[in-house]
Formats: C-alpha cells, structure tokens, sequence
C-alpha cells in the first residue's frame, strides 16, 4: 500500500509556536519519513547491511551477486562516515519582516507569518534534519556566528540563536557569503535563506566563488505572496522597509507593471543560479515549510 | 397606490446625501510598509478620480433604504382589487335613534336583534365597534347631521344610515334627506307605532282676565284646543320707561296686548322697553355727550320697585322737566349712561327674541308709518340691533342685551299704534312657544319611508385620513432588511481590505 503524503501544518499555526525546537522536528518528522535516502551525501560511506528491497530504492545500490546467488534481492545500506559542513546564511534585513505586523487587518490579528520567521523556521528544521544525521551545521545571522558542529548540544545553541534573531538593520548578501564560505574549513554545504533583493551581481559573484572553493550553495529566496502579486486595489504610499524611501501609487494601476518586473527578477535568479550549478528554490511563505523543504530535499535527492 | 402623508416625498431629496457623500469621498493614500521600492513604478493615484462613483453596491442599498424609509413615512396604502373588495364588503352604519317620543317606549334598533334569536340583519351585529355608531336626538335632522359628519370620518366601507323613529308627521322631509351624500344608503326602521289620540298641556296664556292654560289633544286628522284659568298671579314680563305723561297710553298699550293673548314667559326671561322722545339737544359745553334725551319720569306698568331697579340709578323719578326747556341740564350724562349700559347679545333666548321680533310683519308695517327714528346715532350701531324702521329711515326700535335681559329702545310715541305692537312681539318672543311636534299621532306613511329609501354604493377612493389599515409595514420592513445589509455590507469591507493588507480611511472632502 502507498503511504500518503506527510501531514503538513499550515504555516500560521507554526507562527504561533514560540519553541522553535519543537517547530523544527515537527517538520523534520514529517520531512524525513517521506524520504528513501539521505539528501546530503558524505564523501564516503562503508557497508552497513543488507535489507529487503523496496520500492523506490536506488538500483545501484542493489547487490547483484547476492541476487544471483539467493534469488532475493537486497540493497546494500552504507553509513556515511565523512561529516559534512553545513552553514546556514539567513538574511536578517528589515526587509525580511514582510507582512508587517501591526497592520490593521483582521486577518492578521493573530500575527503574519514574515518572510523571516519563515526563514527562521526553514533554518532550524535544516539544522535539526543536517544534525540528527550527525553532519555539522553553522550559523551565519548578520553578527551572530556560530562555527558548524555536530551534537545536540550545539543544534540546541544554534537553534536558541535562531530564536533570538530579529530582522533589523541591514544586510549584505554577498558580504556574509563571503564570510560564511571562509568560515567552512573544507568543503561544504551552503544555506542562503534570503529574498535576495540586495545587490545582484556582488552577491551572484560571491556565490560563485564559495562554489569555486568547493562549496555547494542552495540558494533559498524567500518570498511572500503579496510581494510576488501585488494583489492591493487602492492608494497605497509604499514605504521601503530598509530605506525608508516612499511612493505613493495607486496599487491597481501599478500591478501589471509590477508583477512583470517581479517575475523577470525571479526568472534571472533562477536561471543564473542554474547556469552556476547552484541548487535555486523559490518559497513562498502561505507553502506549509515541510512540503517547501520536501521540495528542495527531494530536488537535491533526484540531482 | 395612495400616499396619507405625501409631504414626506419631499424628503426623498435625501437620496442626494449618499450620491454626495460617495462622490466626495477621498481614500488617502495610507502609508504601507513593503520590502523593497525597486519594481514599483510611478502611477497616478485614484484619488484624482473620485468623481467617480464607488462602491456602487453599498451606495444603491443606502438609497434604497433611504427611499424606503421615507416612503414608510409619507403611508403608502395600495389600493389593489383585493383590498377594494374588501372595503365593499365592509359596511360602517350610523344609526339616528329619535328620542323625543321616548315615552312610548318604542324599541332600540339592532337592540332588540342582538338579543333576541330572531336576526333579520346579521350584519348589523357583526360590525366592529368603530364601524357603528349611534345617534339619538330629539330632531332627526340634528341626528342626522351628527351622522352624516360621522360618517365623513369613518373607514372605506359601503357607508349606510339607519334613522330609528315612530316617524310622526313633521319629524323628517325631504329636505333633510337632501343634504345625505349621494353614496351613503338610506334606510329607516320604525320603532313603533304612535297613539291614536293625545292630549298635551300647550303652555300658558297672559290674558286680561288673568293667566290661563292651554291644552292640546290630538286625535287623527283633528287638534282640538282648550283654555282654563288658573290661579297664578299675572306677571307681566315687560318694564316701560316713559315720560310719566305717557303712562295712560302706556295702560291701553298693554291692555290691548292682553286681550289679544299673549304667551306667558318664564319667570327668568325678562325685558325693558324704553320710550326715547325723538329730541336732540345739543349742548355747546359737552358736545360729545347729550345728543339724545328721553324722559326720566317713570311710568310702571305695573308699577313696582322693578320698574325703578330698572331706572339708572343717579336719575330720580321727579327730576322730569318739560321738555324743550333746560333739557340739556336736566338730563346729565348718566341718563344715557342708563341706555348705553347694554352689552351684544350674549343669550340664546334673547337672540331668538330678537329674530323673532325683527321679523313681525305687523310691526314692520306700523314702524314704516312712524315719520321719525331714533336720532342718536349710537342707538343705531352695535350692540344694538334694529328690530323696525321708520320712515325717514332711521331705526324706530332697537334691542340689545343689559343685566341678562332684553331691552329694546324705541323712539314711537306711547299712543302710537307700534308700541302695542312692539309690547307684543317682545312678550310674544321671550316666552316658550310650545312646540306640539312631538305630540303628532299621525306617521309618516311606509311607502313614502321606502321612497326615501335607498342602498349604498361602493365605496370610491378613500380620502386619506379616513384609511384605518395602510402599507406602511411593509416598507418598514424592507427599510429593517436594508439596514442590516448596509450593515452586512459595511463589515464585510474590513475583510475585502484584510486581503488588501490594510485599511482603508476614507473621510469626506
């Protein structure tokens, strides 16, 4: 019988839990179980044991020879034995905090989810998932560093500074880039979890040479919906969250040019990013973040 | 469809208030955090295009309420078949009960009916208490009047009068039945039936040979009167001032009244005749004063203390002069005084005495032969009222009210022919003339009451103050309904703006 998908929580309700542990194996729980192999490879693995073959399993890891001889088939499991580095990169520009809260609105009486409490929580679930398979996991927030470690001693440090993260200020995409790649010693395992709005080129620039280095970079833009569509009627004086510049447009008349543009830069992320081998995942924050981190997961399983 | 209070369609001009207000509305461009400015491109904000009219749902149920509110006020009442036939089924009745034969004790219309199992007419019981009403009078004609506005006022409905009586001879004619409006049916119901013959007593007589009285009987077609005299003292009702030479002229005029007989008046109904000499004296020193003198010498008839009660009271009976000789210092200003201390006719009885003498032919007649009038002006102005005429035109007798009492001023000599004249007519007027109507054993015939009879018509269009049920309930609900969309509406905003992201403020301009 074919299991179902994972059940998903809305991401309102994940909002609204303050632990943000709890958040993250909420997700990975129903992240990993639908799952057949490990989305992150060491660099190298010894046998573990054999087991039944199953559906879905990778064929080349079935033992020929021991099917010659038994007429069962069995897959050959392997424990990776090479840590892998991860570091996690999360934008913290005010820009970030989208939707803002306090807006007089009935439907965010609760509290919108922001693009950063979003990211804050696809950071801890990835923490928690890279940790529980032993892998080494930093952190890189505006001035907070963490080095990447293993243990859950480190992942409970990492995520209560997660916590602690407030978008504010600003942020230089190509700049903690740069620091987060001369911070993994040896080859490893890149996080950016940002909307990307920040210099293009510099940050493009900053990606492709942690690649060089031997890097791999999972590039996560994070987006709202509202940002995406622009779906408001009236006239709105829209005021730059890091900038403070403002503009006051009617929002109907302003939408089709807006969304063209919005889609044109998404379009060059995502192509650029696969002209650079980067792995590019655009979220969007109403996606449940299980099925938006099943998503990258599985791409990064099928590469 | 009929508005009872169409003024109220004025206030349909309100509908402009919504138009206005969502014409002149503004929506301020609200400030609105947002990531980043970089695909925004400048446009032109709406608000220069506030002419146009939004929220084109909210602002029709606004005037539809509005429109519905102000039609509830001005009363619609739909005048549909239905309801039109309901109106010709209803009947609202006026029932005129005749009371002056209440001592025969005839039945009570639809009395008699309502507890008595037979029931010729089972819609008279059933009507509701306001669509009947009665009536009882001791004239038809005033209960019928009384009816008729009545019925003026009451619901649309098939409007009938019923007019109860024995209907003796006199009590109803034709006329009377004229003033009915033509759609309002006639019908009569005779209560009972009269005597054969009745004997009635037909008030007193003043005669000369003392007070007597008279009786009536009536028996069919005939009426036979009797006289007998009783023991009552003789008062005659009228007091005479005149100039004391006139007193034996005075004694013949009221002689010659009493053998002609003249009605007894009751003891309350009193009257003064005073005989004013036509002289005119006009003093140089007090020319707005004396323009009029009459004699103060008093002549009673008969002569008691009355008589002097009735005199002013600064002029004493031996101040008489002759007159052409010092009148005007004989006769001081409070002499007039005594004539001009009367006052418009106040009293029902006195008024009709004075119709009644004013319209003695014989007296007319004898007052046209009179050469001279009343010389002062004042007697010919309010309050006073001319009863007669001379024949220089001026008026010869006049009547006004002093102390509850008729006087009447008159300028003919006491020997002329028009002061017994003139004494009759006043004893004539002030007493009760027995009205024998009520006495009549002879009915009007049945076949004449069917004549008169007729049904009613269907009602027309109702005025509207008469309407007893209206439409306005309808439109009161329709207007509670509109409320609470608007309101549906008006809340139902915040959620459309929480899609928005924001909150619209608007104000207006």
């Amino acid at each position: 019988m074919k299991a179902g998908p994972p059940p998903e929580c809305p991401p309102a309700i994940l909002a609204q839990i303050a632990d943000l542990e709890l958040v993250a194996r909420i997700i990975v729980e129903g992240l990993v179980s639908g799952l057949h192999r490990s989305p992150f490879h060491g660099y190298s693995a010894e046998f573990s044991q054999y087991r039944h073959y199953r559906p879905g399993d990778d064929l080349k890891h079935v033992d020929w020879k021991l099917v010659a001889r038994t007429d069962r088939v069995y897959t050959k499991q392997f424990r990776e034995t090479t840590n892998m580095a991860s570091a996690l990169v999360l934008d913290t520009s005010r820009s970030m905090n989208f939707p803002t809260a306090g807006l007089k609105s009935r439907a965010v009486s609760v509290g919108p989810l922001t693009k950063f409490r979003y990211a804050v929580i696809a950071a801890a679930a990835l923490a928690h998932l890279i940790s529980r398979q032993g892998d080494a996991i930093g952190l890189l927030a505006g001035e907070r560093f963490l080095a990447p470690r293993a243990g859950r001693q480190h992942l409970r440090g990492l995520l209560a500074g997660l916590a602690s993260l407030t978008a504010s200020g600003g942020w230089s995409a190509a700049d903690n880039v740069r620091r987060a790649s001369e911070r993994l010693k040896r080859r490893g395992l890149l996080f950016v979890l940002s909307d990307l709005y920040d210099e293009e080129e510099r940050t493009l620039a900053e990606l492709r040479r942690a690649a060089r280095t031997g890097h791999e970079v999972v590039l996560l833009q994070i987006l709202s919906r509202e940002e995406i569509e622009l779906p408001y009627r009236r006239d709105l004086e829209f005021t730059d969250l890091e900038s403070g510049r403002s503009l006051a447009i009617n929002a109907s008349l302003a939408r089709r040019e807006y969304q063209d543009a919005v889609a044109a830069f998404l379009e060059r992320w995502r192509s650029r990013a696969g002209a650079e081998g980067f792995q590019y995942s655009l979220i969007i924050t109403d996606t449940p973040p299980n099925r938006a981190l099943r998503n990258v997961l599985l791409a990064r399983v099928t590469k | 469809m009929l508005w009872l209070n169409p003024f109220a369609l004025f206030a349909l001009a309100l509908v402009a208030a919504p138009i206005l207000i969502h014409i002149l509305i503004r929506r301020r461009a609200e400030p609105f955090p947002f990531p980043t400015l970089r695909f925004l491109q400048p446009t032109r904000l709406a608000a220069i295009r506030r002419h146009v009219l939004e929220d084109i749902a909210l602002l029709a149920v606004r005037i539809a309420l509005l429109a519905a509110t102000v039609a509830a006020l001005a009363g619609p009442l739909f005048v549909t078949a239905a309801r039109r036939q309901a109106w010709d089924r209803r009947i609202v009745r006026a029932v005129v009960v005749d009371d002056s034969n209440a001592d025969l004790n005839v039945a009570r219309p639809f009395e008699g009916r309502d507890r008595g199992a037979k029931s010729p007419a089972p819609q008279a019981n059933s009507l509701a208490p306001h669509l009947q009403n009665t009536f009882e009078a001791t004239s038809l004609t005033d209960g019928i009047r009384r009816a008729i506005l009545w019925l003026d006022t009451a619901p649309p409905a098939r409007r009938e009068l019923v007019v109860a009586s024995v209907f003796p001879i006199g009590s109803i004619a034709q006329a009377d039945l004229s003033v009915i409006p033509d759609d309002i049916g006639v019908r009569f119901e005779r209560t009972g039936t009269l005597p054969g013959t009745r004997t009635v007593a037909a008030g007193r007589l003043l005669t000369s040979g003392g007070v007597r009285a008279r009786e009536v009987t009536l028996a069919g077609a005939q009426t036979s009167v009797r006289d007998a005299a009783v023991g009552d003292p003789m008062v005659w009702p009228i007091d005479v001032v005149s100039s004391k030479a006139e007193q034996p002229a005075i004694d013949a005029a009221v002689a010659a009244v009493l053998s002609q007989r003249v009605w007894a008046a009751p003891p309350d109904r009193r009257a003064r005749l005073v005989l004013v000499e036509p002289t005119v004296v006009v003093q140089p020193a007090e020319p707005t004063v004396v323009v009029q003198a009459f004699m103060p010498a008093i002549v009673a008839h008969p002569s008691t203390p009355a008589v002097a009660q009735a005199l002013p009271r600064d002029v004493a009976p031996e101040a008489g002069v002759s007159p052409g000789t010092g009148v005007a210092q004989a006769f001081r200003p409070a002499i007039i005084d005594g004539l001009s201390d009367v006052s418009p006719v106040r009293h029902a009885w006195i008024a009709d005495a004075v119709a009644r003498i004013a319209g003695d032919r014989e007296l007319r007649d004898a007052a046209a032969g009179v050469a001279a009038g009343l010389s002062d002006a004042r007697l010919a102005a309010a309050p006073w009222q001319i009863l007669a005429s001379a024949a220089d035109g001026r008026p010869l007798a006049v009547a006004a009210e002093s102390a509850n009492r008729l006087v009447v001023a008159s300028a003919a000599r006491a020997s002329d022919v028009t002061t017994p004249l003139l004494l009759r007519a006043i004893a004539n007027a002030i007493a009760v003339v027995p009205d024998l109507q009520h006495a009549e054993v002879v009915s009007i015939a049945d076949a004449l009451l069917r004549q008169w009879s007729r049904p009613s018509t269907p009602p027309a269009s109702p005025r509207i103050e008469t309407v007893d049920h209206d439409d306005r309930r309808w439109l009161w609900l329709a207007a509670l309904c509109l409320l609470g969309l608007e309101m549906r509406i008006r809340r139902a905003r915040p959620v459309d703006a929480s899609q928005e992201h924001h909150e619209e403020t608007a104000h207006v301009a």
